[in-house]
């Protein structure tokens, strides 16, 4: 048995891609007469972008535009830049809200891609298939959404929102503009994690009722300074985007905005987002959602950051019951004591238990998964295999699902049920109390308080 | 895990003292209780020491409404340590507040952050706080001094906002009626609320897809 419908696609996803449809080829024509008379938009009729629409077999390329492009948006570059010298993609834009990241990142990218500093510009560009989103948390949906309604197909960092209105949002948009977004949670790409779900899903630790996460505890404090005038690279009102006005400070952002539950959600919404999409991919629980929540957790001593430090939630499962524990630092297990490895997870079944955990950028499932050989008549499970690096694997797959119409392995409604956990443990937090979820409804039951906090107004005009 | 903290409902004499649901002697002593809770609450918070602080905020939950105009005075202090302990102490109070079974405690609280609005000598930066508090707590007696707001530059923005997500027909309506009061430049801000709110709205077409900000960043003119 195999758990993906466009499992032919995969057999043959090593000889390539022929992406432009009758229907892309029509929008690239049509936005190449509509750039010659587009002469209130400076950069939009390069020669770059038009030689490189016109070089042998360019056509077939997906043409990409990356919004977001410092930290993990620089790491996403560098993986198009090799799908690109592969002939897989066009790299016509990049997009940042510090020129300072910009600059760089078009260096990088060289001749042939513009820099903006408004990703909209890109959407309106008839000439680009699909964007990679890679901004902080607060940006992800209304991004997403924005771009499915422009037609674009959208890569998209985890977690997948910050509110459970905007998850909702994107899986809507999604739909209604039958557009293929995949989230980057790129366990579900990587050896040792397929490892660790083929290993589980035939059976051999038996029937999972519990699941045990652990995680390094941030910093307990830190020395933010006061508020200061933005720097002039830096466009402090796009980079807040939807967020709620604050005056700027350099502990915001760039790297720091994890700890700051706006906008980054702490480590639960950050290693949490990928842990919760790998037990839910393991388990192929991707339909199920938590009906209880609890969480308790000490927040930080000074400084700006409200995201906790130490952090417990349990998170209940009902038919089939099981249970998650997230835990920061909770009880460390790993296949690799010697390593200082960040995070980890024990998945307990009633016959045996399995440690999968991270190493910097690697993850790592116990030898017994790594050596487990599918019987006949066994589970086998997808994934794409074509590079050493799981983060282009993940691409890969994502690229596959928009030729084939098939949903990527990360789709956005399995991002939002990931990011639904992550969302609901931080409220749970925040509230102090237990919650009762209706993934149905998707509402709290009976705590008008907490449903509103499921949504979060937006700042003008950066809105779903 | 040391040192757990969780601050789900919890009725506290400075809480009854608050929305009198004591009288009497008893409620002399408990107004005595409330006021000593908030001296103490208010001392450690100015405390130079970062544990002490963090405490009284942590324990801000349970001081009751009393306590909401001291925070908001702390807010304002030029001691950034002070000013963010007592802004994470006031949000600790109006978070607990908000639990099913709170109402008298809730209805407290928001009177006193209504009342904090309407004061002049209040700093923008916490009145900015005390909106969005309203936001999550805050019911149709919220609605008349937001809406007020909404002719303040600074803080139009985050009043409209916390209009939008006030539920109910009486905040709808004030949307609706500052759609015709306020500035036109403001205009499409509460044409993004009334459309967030199911209404419809003609002559503002949505503006979330035009780009408006160029950059000085050139495009490369060599490389691969």
């Amino acid at each position: 048995m195999v758990h993906r419908a466009a499992d032919k696609f995969h057999k043959t996803e090593k000889k390539g891609y022929a992406f432009m449809n009758k229907r892309r080829q029509l929008n690239r024509r049509q936005f190449l007469a509509a750039a010659g008379a587009a002469v209130s938009v400076p950069y939009l009729i390069r020669p770059g972008v038009l030689a490189a629409a016109g070089r042998s077999g360019a056509n077939e390329r997906l043409t990409i535009g990356m919004i977001g492009v410092g930290g993990m948006g620089r790491g996403h570059l560098k993986n198009m830049i090799r799908f690109r010298e592969a002939g897989e993609v066009n790299i016509a834009a990049v997009c940042d809200v510090d020129e300072q990241r910009l600059a760089r990142a078009v260096e990088i990218a060289g001749r042939g891609v513009l820099p903006y500093c408004d990703y909209r510009y890109i959407l309106e560009r008839k000439d680009i298939d699909a964007v990679l989103i890679a901004t902080p948390d607060h940006w992800h949906a209304v991004q997403c959404v924005h771009a499915c309604e422009a037609g674009k197909h959208v890569f998209v960092e985890k977690p997948t929102s910050v509110t459970i209105e905007e998850g909702r949002a994107m899986v809507v948009a999604a739909k209604r503009y039958k557009r293929v977004v995949q989230v980057g949670s790129q366990a579900r790409s990587a050896k040792p994690a397929h490892d660790a779900c083929t290993y589980i899903r035939n059976g051999m630790i038996g029937r999972v009722r519990k699941v045990t996460c652990w995680h390094r505890c941030p910093p307990r404090g830190h020395d933010s300074g006061p508020d200061t005038p933005p720097p002039t690279h830096l466009d402090w009102d796009m980079w807040l985007g939807p967020m709620r006005w604050r005056p700027h400070n350099k502990a915001y952002y760039h790297g720091k905005f994890r700890q700051i539950m706006d906008s980054g959600g702490g480590m639960i919404r950050d290693r949490g987002a990928h842990v919760f999409s790998l037990i839910r991919w393991c388990l192929n629980a991707d339909s199920q959602a938590p009906v209880t929540v609890e969480a308790k957790g000490t927040p930080p001593t000074r400084g700006i950051y409200d995201c906790p430090v130490e952090m417990e939630v349990v998170y209940t499962f009902r038919n089939p019951d099981w249970q998650v524990t997230w835990a920061q630092p909770g009880d460390r297990y790993t296949n690799y004591p010697d390593k200082n490895n960040d995070f980890g997870l024990v998945f307990r079944g009633d016959k045996d238990n399995l440690i999968v955990d991270r190493d910097g950028t690697r993850y790592e499932a116990a030898p017994k998964a790594k050596s487990f050989k599918v019987h006949s008549g066994g589970v086998e499970v997808y994934r794409a295999d074509k590079y050493e690096d799981y983060n282009m694997n993940h691409k890969l797959d994502w690229f596959g699902a928009i030729k084939t119409g098939a949903k990527p392995c990360m789709d956005v409604e399995a991002g939002h049920g990931a990011a639904t956990m992550c969302i609901l443990g931080n409220l749970s937090y925040l509230l102090g109390r237990k919650l009762q979820w209706d993934a149905k409804t998707q509402r709290v039951i009976g705590d008008e308080h907490a449903n509103r906090l499921l949504a979060k107004p937006q700042r003008h005009p950066y809105h779903l | 895990m040391p040192g757990n903290f969780t601050h789900g409902k919890k009725t506290n004499a400075a809480a009854e003292a608050a929305t009198g649901t004591i009288g009497g002697a008893a409620a002399e002593d408990t107004a005595a209780k409330a006021e000593e809770a908030v001296t103490k609450l208010v001392s450690d918070i100015r405390s130079e020491n970062e544990e002490v602080r963090t405490q009284a905020w942590l324990k801000a939950a349970h001081v009751g409404a009393s306590a909401v105009g001291p925070l908001a005075e702390l807010m304002a202090q030029p001691d950034i340590k002070v000013a963010r302990a007592a802004k994470h102490g006031l949000w600790r109070l109006v978070r607990n507040v908000g639990c099913p079974g709170c109402g008298n405690e809730k209805n407290a609280v928001a009177a006193e952050l209504i009342r904090l609005l309407g004061d002049n000598r209040r700093l923008p930066a916490v009145k900015r706080e005390v909106l969005w508090m309203l936001s999550e707590i805050g019911g149709d007696e919220s609605v008349r001094p937001i809406a007020a707001i909404l002719s303040n530059p600074e803080l139009r923005e985050d009043a409209r906002m916390a209009l939008q997500r006030i539920p109910g027909k009486k905040s709808l309506v004030a949307l609706e009626a500052a759609l015709k009061n306020v500035p036109a430049g403001f205009r499409p801000n509460i044409a993004q609320s009334l459309r967030q709110r199911g209404a419809k709205v003609r002559g503002l077409p949505c503006v979330k897809l035009k780009p408006t900000k160029k950059t000085a960043v050139k495009p490369p003119t060599d490389g691969p």
